[in-house]
């Protein structure tokens, strides 16, 4: 089976589905029975889908530099 | 997006349109900022607004928004970059004083099992797990301090949604490579937020 290790080393592909049939299944497997591993893949893929949201929001300065640009 | 937005962003909506600016501007920035430097970038993301508005009636709303400005911004900083005849500031190497291995390392035990394993995260939304006072400027440190190499594969692929193929084409760098610092800057970020979860500091 595979280690916890090896399955964080392989979480951006399970979460990317970029992985053959048999890697998803060890994963897979290994998943059923661990669940510090599933937390982990869990809480990436959320972190993943938070990174979009990092940056701030520009300022109305630079909003308006734009929009003068613009028109 | 919804589908009304959307259709009166496609008109050219200039309210809307400022919408976008506030929310994309500065992430467009720092994935510029690789490709063309911090003092070009400005300029070149100003001409990327300008080609988004003139183009945004074909904006189709199959991708994401910000992954269609970030291809926008990508192409005018490549253009940019061949005009004024630059090096690309881009190395997929220099960071071989980092861990090598995944940062997770000392988590594990010999054979590979967690000794220290993920704490429990309260998520709300994904806008609100990294936009807490004191974690944001904490990441704020982390992406400064992050090598180059890395923040730009993060910004390009999980901030922008840019395809691996996109960032290798603009970055002249293997997949493979994208990939080792694509998981070494989550990795990083995962460890950031881990810590501030179980321990409320960072």
């Amino acid at each position: 089976m595979l280690s916890c290790r090896e399955v964080v080393n392989h979480a951006d592909r399970l979460l990317e589905d970029d992985l053959s049939f048999s890697a998803r299944i060890a994963i897979k497997f290994h998943l059923l029975l661990c669940r510090h591993c599933r937390r982990y893949v869990k809480q990436l893929r959320r972190l993943v889908a938070a990174i979009p949201f990092m940056h701030n929001k520009a300022t109305d300065e630079e909003v308006h530099k734009v929009m003068d640009c613009i028109h | 997006m919804e589908t009304d937005k959307l259709a009166q962003l496609r008109s050219g909506d200039p309210v809307l349109f400022a919408e976008l600016v506030r929310d994309h501007h500065r992430a467009l920035i720092a994935l510029t900022v690789p490709i063309v430097g911090i003092s070009e970038a400005e300029e070149v993301v100003q001409n990327a607004w300008l080609k988004a508005y003139q183009a945004i009636g074909s904006f189709a709303g199959k991708s994401a928004i910000r992954t269609w400005l970030g291809s926008i911004a990508i192409n005018e900083a490549k253009m940019q970059r061949r005009q004024r005849k630059r090096e690309l500031l881009f190395s997929d190497h220099g960071d071989e004083n980092q861990n090598t291995e995944d940062g997770l390392t000392q988590r594990f035990t010999e054979r590979g099992h967690w000794q220290h394993p993920p704490a429990h995260w309260h998520i709300d939304s994904p806008e609100s797990l990294l936009t807490g006072e004191q974690l944001a400027e904490c990441l704020e440190r982390l992406l400064a301090a992050m090598p180059d190499n890395q923040r730009c594969i993060l910004e390009m692929r999980d901030a922008s949604g840019l395809s691996f193929e996109e960032i290798c084409n603009a970055l002249t760098v293997s997949a493979s490579n994208a990939r080792v610092l694509l998981h070494r800057a989550r990795t990083q970020l995962f460890k950031l937020v881990d810590h501030y979860e179980e321990t409320g500091e960072c």
